[in-house]
């Protein structure tokens, strides 16, 4: 059991059920580590595998070849000290603002929480909403209420799938502010999938570009700019622009690849 | 081209306007039915011997609620009706969510049970209420029992689709949110399937009181449905009528309370579409 590995990969594949019966490869061989308090970039092109890659590390779907593993254990089942926040809207409509912010806190029977949770509301600038149903809320605002649902239990695991794909520029340059504090003062492990490189690079200590579908792992950059960073002033530096050429010219190729199979069978692969 | 905002004012009076409006037109599509029936009635275009009148109905009222009823005071029949209709109604939908939640998060159970739960809906289920009837007696239980089979099945049916229907990423996302079981059926599935239940309650209640009625025809002491009978017997369609009144009466209260719990139930929902102005 290696202590220093937060997340681990095992020569995972991945395959799914197709509406036409066949099988569809999503992962392929996917192998690679990551350290304890490391925050990771996975960087591809769309339909590549890297949400099916998160849903394994939390739990909601087993590989169908290798092992992934969380903190040495193998994950078989969903584990609550993992956070996720969904690609895709997940609160709970019934739920105002308030209580989808403290259903984690409810659920987990945290004793005055009341406090912690409007901390949060503040935070994610949704004071003023707290009664609000997710259908009263903008696409942005009910992003907001995801990461603050999922942040509010501190999880030592925390798999963000395109967190801010939603939000405004400006909302989200304050989020990216707000996540790198938090994970600096919590330093729990972070996988953080994303189209957007410049967010990659200067949120992760590693950015780990993934083939087009099935996905396996295309390169691995490390990005050593220095720490505290802001995300708005970094990215005019030319340490930044030359990594992000880096990354860019592989991670290019694979999107192409992608784009060419999405032109030759528009609908489903293989 | 509006230049500035509806007062608060402007807006309720526009609404009342429209209410009044689609009030008086109602009563008068009313005036309209009901004065042709009377006026066939009284030029014998209908025959009054089979079809009765509307003065007649009120006047059968009228006796009925000032002499009661050749089977006992009106109340008590009335009341009678309504309470089996209301206990068969209250354990069909108690015992119909708890079994189709239950099947619906159980697999296993689910592909045991299906058959049998096919076959006992393909079977008319109003020619129970005569084996009940045999089984149960004249009094009021075997009514309730035919009006919990009949609420029974909607309300499973709905209840387990329901339960079906809700989001698998919502369940994940409460579980890594640190839900257990019970917190998940609590305040996942329920909710998720309750605009599913509501909608299933609408009808039942409807469904309630045929099983009432239906098995106080069959055989009963008391009940609207017996007064229904009787009248039928004396070939009197005036009782009959003035029995269908105060039936609708029951079924519209009901309605009315369910739509009231499913608004507080179901706050969260875009758009109400509520069954009370259909
Ligand atoms: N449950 C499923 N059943 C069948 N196919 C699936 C399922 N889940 C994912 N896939 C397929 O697996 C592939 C990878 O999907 P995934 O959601 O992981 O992509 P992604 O990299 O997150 O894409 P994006 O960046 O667009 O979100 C897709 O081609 C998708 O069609
Ligand atoms: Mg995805």
């Amino acid at each position: 059991m290696n202590r220093g590995s937060a997340v681990k990969f095992e020569k995972v594949s991945k395959r799914f059920r197709t509406p036409k019966g066949t099988w569809y490869q999503a992962l392929a061989n996917l192998d690679f580590e990551v350290e304890a308090g490391q925050f990771v970039a996975l960087v591809g092109p769309t339909g590549c595998g890297k949400s099916t890659a998160l849903t394994l590390l939390a739990g909601l779907e087993q590989p169908s070849i290798g092992s992934v593993s969380v903190n040495g254990k193998e994950v078989q089942d969903i584990d609550t000290s993992t956070g996720f926040v969904f690609q895709h809207d997940a609160t709970f409509p019934w739920m105002n603002v308030y209580n989808n912010i403290a259903a984690g806190p409810k659920f987990r029977k945290l004793k005055e929480h009341d406090a912690l949770v409007k901390s949060w509301i503040a935070k994610v600038g949704l004071t003023g909403f707290e009664n609000n149903f997710p259908h009263q809320l903008s696409g942005g605002m009910k992003k907001r209420v995801a990461l603050a649902q999922a942040l509010i239990n501190e999880p030592s695991l925390l798999l963000m799938d395109e967190p801010f794909s939603a939000l405004d520029v400006q909302t989200r340059s304050i989020m990216t502010d707000e996540l790198v504090a938090l994970w600096e003062s919590t330093r729990s492990t972070v996988l953080f999938v994303t189209h957007d490189l410049e967010e990659a690079i200067a949120l992760a200590d590693r950015v780990i570009v993934l083939t087009a579908g099935p996905a396996q792992v295309k390169a691995d950059f490390t990005i050593s700019l220095p720490r505290p960073r802001k995300a708005r002033d970094i990215r005019f530096t030319a340490e930044f622009l030359e990594i992000y050429h880096q990354i860019w010219n592989v991670l290019k190729d694979e999107v192409d690849i992608a784009y060419q199979r999405q032109l030759v069978a528009p609908s489903g692969k293989k | 081209m509006a230049e500035k905002y509806l007062t608060d004012r402007e807006i309720k009076q526009k609404n009342l306007k429209h209410r009044v409006k689609v009030h008086s037109l109602q009563l008068g599509l009313a005036f309209l039915l009901l004065g042709s029936w009377q006026y066939m009635a009284d030029h014998n275009i209908l025959d009054p011997f089979f079809y009765g009148r509307p003065t007649g109905v009120l006047h059968q009222l009228d006796v009925w609620v000032h002499n009661g009823t050749a089977i006992g005071s009106l109340w008590v029949n009335a009341w009678v009706t309504f309470y089996e209709a209301t206990y068969g109604f209250i354990a069909g939908v108690v015992l119909g969510i708890i079994f189709g939640v239950f099947l619906a998060r159980n697999k296993t159970a689910a592909e045991i049970f299906a058959p049998y739960i096919k076959v006992s809906n393909s079977i008319p289920r109003v020619v129970l209420g005569s084996i009940f009837v045999l089984w149960l007696g004249l009094g009021s239980v075997s009514k309730v029992a035919l009006a919990f089979v009949l609420v029974f099945f909607p309300v499973f049916f709905n209840a387990f689709q329901g339960t079906r229907e809700a989001d698998n990423k919502l369940i994940s996302n409460a579980r890594l949110l640190g839900a257990s079981k019970k917190d998940v059926l609590r305040r996942v599935i329920f909710p998720s399937a309750l605009s599913w239940i509501t909608a299933s309650m609408h009808v039942s209640f409807g469904f309630a009181l045929i099983g009432a009625i239906v098995g106080e025809f069959l055989g009963a002491q008391r009940g609207l449905g017996l007064l229904i009978a009787t009248a039928q017997g004396n070939f009197n369609p005036n009782g009959v009528y003035a029995a269908m009144v105060l039936i609708a009466i029951m079924a519209l209260t009901a309605e009315f309370l369910i739509t009231k719990l499913e608004n507080r139930l179901l706050n969260w929902r875009p758009t109400q579409v509520s069954g009370s102005d259909l």
